[in-house]
Formats: C-alpha cells, sequence, structure tokens
C-alpha cells in the first residue's frame, strides 16, 4: 500500500505534499534522515519521528480509542521502526511513509491479539440503553441508510467490535476505515489475497450474527 | 422465496449497519492528535529505544559466552581424549611384574638406609677406654 495516495482521510490529505515534485523531494529527505539515522544521528530519527507521528497516531486511533493505548502504540511503531532502520530500502513503491505504516499496522494488531487474551469489555457490557437503541435501529427500514443520523455510538461500537477477533477486526477497519483495496491489505499484512478475501467474508459475517442478537 | 429475500434485505442491512459501526470506530482523530502532541512523547520513545538497546546487547553478550563455550566444548573434550590416551600409553609401555615395585621399594629404602648410618657410626665401649688411658699416660710422660 502506498499511504501517500490515500485519500480517504481528511487528516492524511491534509499531510500529503501537493506536486510529484515535492513529494520526491520530501521523500528523498526521509531517505537522507533515515541514511543519517542509520549512522547514529539521533537528531535525524527525532526528526523522522516529527514528520511522521502523527501519521502513526491516526492508524492506531482506528483500533484505539484510549489515548495511553495511541500513544504505547507509536512508541513500539519507532521503537520498531528504529532497530529495523537497515532493513528499510527506499523503492517507488516502499516510501518510509509506507514501511512506517506497515510497521504501525502490525504493532496496533500485536496489540489487538494482546487484548484480546485479556477482553475489557464484551458484549455482555452494552447497556440497557444501548440494547435498545440499537435494536430500535435495527427494526427500522430506514436502518444503514441512514445510520449516521441514528448515532451510533462510538463507545458501542467499540463494544460490537471487541468481540471480533484480530484479524477480522483488522481486515474490517483496513477495508471500510482505511478504504484500502484488497491487494493493498495483502501486502501491507504479508497475507495472500486470498486470506484476505475470505478473512473479510468471515468478518463481516461475524459481526452480522452479533448483531443479529439485538433484532 | 419470499423469506430468502427479506434475509437477504437483513443482511444487507446489517452489512451497513456493520460498516458504520466500523467507521464509527475508527473515528478518532481528535484523540490520535491528542497522542501524536503528548509531551515527551519522543523522549519516551527515546528512553525505550535505550532500554531496548540494552536488553539486546544482554541477549547478545549470553549468545557470545553461549557461542565461546559451545566452541570451547569440542576442544576440552579432545585435551580430555588426548590425556587419558596418553595416561593409557604410558602405563602399558612401563607395566612391570607383580609386587616387584614394592621389592624395589624395599631394597633402595635399605640401602639409604644403611648408608646414612655408616656415616653417624657411635664409639665402642673399648674404644672409649682406650682414648682415656693414652690421654693418662701421655699426662704421666709430661
Amino acid at each position: 500500500m502506498d499511504e501517500m495516495t490515500d485519500n480517504s482521510d481528511p487528516a492524511l490529505r491534509q499531510q500529503q505534499p501537493d506536486s510529484v515534485a515535492e513529494k520526491t523531494a520530501l521523500e528523498s529527505s526521509d531517505v537522507a534522515l533515515v541514511e543519517g539515522a542509520r549512522g547514529g544521528d539521533e537528531a535525524a530519527f527525532e526528526e523522522l519521528f516529527n514528520r511522521h507521528r502523527r501519521r502513526v497516531a491516526l492508524i492506531a486511533g482506528r483500533f484505539f480509542r484510549q489515548r495511553e493505548q495511541i500513544e504505547e502504540v507509536v512508541q513500539e511503531s519507532f521503537t520498531k521502526a528504529y532497530f529495523a532502520l537497515n532493513d528499510f530500502s527506499n523503492t517507488q513503491e516502499n516510501s518510509f511513509a509506507a514501511w512506517l505504516a506497515r510497521i504501525a499496522f502490525n504493532t496496533c494488531y500485536d496489540e489487538l491479539r494482546r487484548l484480546k487474551r485479556r477482553p475489557e469489555s464484551t458484549l455482555s457490557d452494552v447497556s440497557e440503553e444501548e440494547f435498545a437503541s440499537l435494536s430500535r435501529h435495527l427494526s427500522t427500514e430506514e436502518a444503514g441508510r441512514d445510520v449516521e443520523s441514528a448515532l451510533v455510538s462510538r463507545d458501542l461500537a467499540t463494544k460490537l467490535l471487541s468481540r471480533l477477533g484480530p484479524e477480522d477486526r483488522l481486515v474490517l477497519v483496513m477495508l471500510d476505515a482505511e478504504g484500502l483495496s484488497v491487494a493493498e491489505i495483502a501486502k501491507l499484512t504479508g497475507w495472500s489475497v486470498p486470506k484476505v478475501k475470505v478473512r473479510a467474508h468471515r468478518a463481516r459475517a461475524h459481526l452480522r450474527r452479533s448483531l443479529k442478537r439485538f433484532l | 422465496m419470499i423469506g430468502k429475500k427479506r434475509d437477504r434485505g437483513l443482511d444487507e442491512r446489517l452489512d451497513l449497519l456493520g460498516r458504520e459501526i466500523v467507521r464509527a470506530s475508527a473515528a478518532n482523530e481528535t484523540e490520535a492528535a491528542a497522542a501524536a502532541d503528548a509531551p515527551f512523547l519522543y523522549t519516551r520513545v527515546h528512553s525505550r529505544i535505550n532500554a531496548e538497546r540494552e536488553q539486546r546487547e544482554e541477549k547478545e553478550r549470553w549468545f557470545t559466552m553461549l557461542a565461546v563455550a559451545w566452541r570451547a566444548v569440542p576442544t576440552m573434550a579432545l585435551v580430555a581424549v588426548f590425556a587419558v590416551a596418553m595416561f593409557l600409553f604410558t602405563n602399558f609401555g612401563t607395566q612391570s611384574p607383580a609386587g616387584a615395585g614394592y621389592d624395589t621399594l624395599l631394597t633402595s629404602d635399605a640401602e639409604v638406609e644403611s648408608v646414612v648410618f655408616a656415616d653417624n657410626r657411635t664409639l665402642s665401649n673399648d674404644e672409649v677406654l682406650a682414648t682415656i688411658l693414652s690421654d693418662d699416660e701421655q699426662e704421666a710422660a709430661r
């Protein structure tokens, strides 16, 4: 996936350079900083951190709600990136931003798996009020089409998604929130394209089953 | 037929709702921005890098020690085998009949004893008497 070309997110779009020349300059500058950091230049790595921290935080924010969790993912991602700098090779389809995004997604996945072993909230944690709201919402014909106005609370959304496995959640967030294609997800996760498709299908079925309980 | 259509319609609605739920859960820009701008975030990253580096160095040190030990094992084994071989070879080359060693030990001890006592022989009573008498005779002659 080349994150620089992802226009689905306004926050990401703001960070993107306008012209190709500007992008090339930025990328070459990133490469120079990576070279510096490889040589032990702490300031170069700090500059890389300042450039990309928002981007990594946005990725983490897709999966985690609490600021502490997002900060944890940011720290872990940059620590992993620091020790993997020698593995980074700058090619046209592999910019530093994309490489770092891959590390960030993998860190989120690891964190999701860790949390799955100690689930914080389950479906039983859905309050009576949330349950009633969702049931009402599902029973109307307008459900789905006018869902944004129905205000599905983020709390409830997070609780429902916490029922899914880490792999399911990763795929659904990448597909629906990041707007990535199956091929891009396969490239980011290192999975095969069929595996991503199967996983997405299963994840949707799982989510449907969870929602049917409210009917 | 009608039931299947209704099910499909419901599934579609649930899928749409599911998508919205995922988007709602992922829409967390404010918290993400706040986390990115958290004070001392780089300091924390830096200290984590240092801690990780120390951990890796410690692990590397253990691996080096293990590698040295691993390399020393065949060498030590070779030396041990060589020492055993030398010991066995020496014993086979100089082996004598049973009891011979004991006899030799006794003989040699007796010889040493006799030499020692030969040098420190005590005077007999006659010799002492003869010496006293000869001293008295010399005084009388004076």
